[in-house]
C-alpha cells in the first residue's frame, strides 16, 4: 500500500520511517478519547477518529524497551484476550524468551499457587487495558508493574507504563511487537532478521 | 526505621498494590502507591526527569 504522508510528520531517530508507522495504522485512534490519553493525542479527523502523536508513540516503544530490556527474560508475561493480538504477542514472548498468556486469562494464574498455569512474572504487558483487565487486577495484587498498549479511549487506571497505539489492528499490532521485539534484542546485542510481516497472522 | 514513599504523592508505602520499579531512563528507583496508580497520578523520576506513566 501507498501511504503518502499527507501531514507532513517528521520523527526524530525514528525506529522506522514515517510512512511505516502509517501504513500500519498504528497512530489510529477512535472515535472517543479518555482524559489519561489526551496528552497523547495528535488532532481529530473530521470524520471524528482521534490521531495518536506518533512521535510520542516512537519514543514511548524506545523506553519500553529499555524498560523492559532490564528484566529476566523468563520474568515478562505478555497477555492479551484480543484476536489479532495473540500471534503477535506469541511471536514477541517467543523471540525475546518470555511467557505468553493468550486468549482467556484464568483468575488465579498470578495469584493461586495451587493453579496448574500458575506464573510469577515481575512485569506484564497487557494489548488492551480493557481487555485484559483480569491480568491487570492480579498485577496489582502481586504488586509487579504493568506495560500497556493504549488507545485513545483507554484509561490508564494501574498502568505504569503507556505506550500510545492503535491496539485494535491486525497490522498496527505486528509493527508494535516487532519493534518491541527488535529493540529488546538490540539492547542484548543480538540483531535479528524477523520483519513487521513475521508477526502477522494470515488471515 | 525508613519506609519507603511513594514516588508522586511522597505517602508511606503501606497499602498492598504498591510497587517498585526501575526508571525506563535512567535506573532510579520509582515508587507508586495504590492510590497513585489507581488514580492513574503521573510520576517524575527524581534524577532525570521522566514523566510516566
Amino acid at each position: 500500500m501507498n501511504v503518502t504522508n499527507d501531514i507532513e510528520i517528521e520523527l526524530v531517530e525514528s525506529l522506522v520511517p514515517v510512512e511505516d508507522y502509517l501504513a500500519a495504522g498504528v497512530h489510529i485512534g477512535t472515535q472517543q478519547k479518555s482524559q489519561d490519553m489526551k496528552k497523547f493525542i495528535y488532532r481529530v479527523r473530521a470524520d471524528g477518529l482521534y490521531i495518536l502523536d506518533i512521535q510520542q508513540t516512537d519514543d514511548r516503544l524506545k523506553t519500553a524497551a529499555a524498560f523492559l530490556s532490564k528484566f529476566e527474560p523468563a520474568k515478562i508475561l505478555v497477555v492479551t484476550s484480543r484476536q489479532y493480538g495473540q500471534y503477535p504477542a506469541k511471536k514477541f514472548a517467543d523471540a525475546i524468551g518470555g511467557v505468553a498468556k493468550v486468549g482467556r486469562f484464568i483468575p488465579g494464574m498470578l495469584t493461586n499457587p495451587d493453579m496448574e498455569h500458575y506464573v510469577e512474572p515481575e512485569v506484564i504487558v497487557v494489548t488492551d487495558p480493557i481487555g485484559d483487565s483480569q491480568a491487570i487486577n492480579e498485577a496489582v495484587q502481586c504488586g509487579i508493574p504493568v506495560v500497556a498498549l493504549c488507545d485513545t479511549n483507554n484509561i490508564t487506571k494501574y498502568i505504569d507504563l503507556v505506550i500510545p497505539t492503535n491496539n485494535k489492528g491486525r497490522k498496527a499490532l505486528s509493527m508494535i511487537y516487532f519493534l518491541l521485539t527488535r529493540e529488546i534484542l538490540k539492547s542484548r546485542g543480538v540483531t535479528t532478521s524477523l520483519t513487521p510481516e513475521d508477526f502477522e497472522i494470515e488471515l | 526505621m525508613d519506609t519507603e514513599k511513594c514516588t508522586s504523592c511522597k505517602a508511606p508505602l503501606s497499602e498492598p498494590g504498591w510497587t517498585k520499579f526501575t526508571c525506563p531512563k535512567c535506573g532510579e528507583p520509582i515508587y507508586r502507591c495504590h492510590r497513585c496508580r489507581h488514580q492513574s497520578v503521573s510520576y517524575t523520576c527524581e534524577k532525570c526527569g521522566y514523566q510516566g506513566p
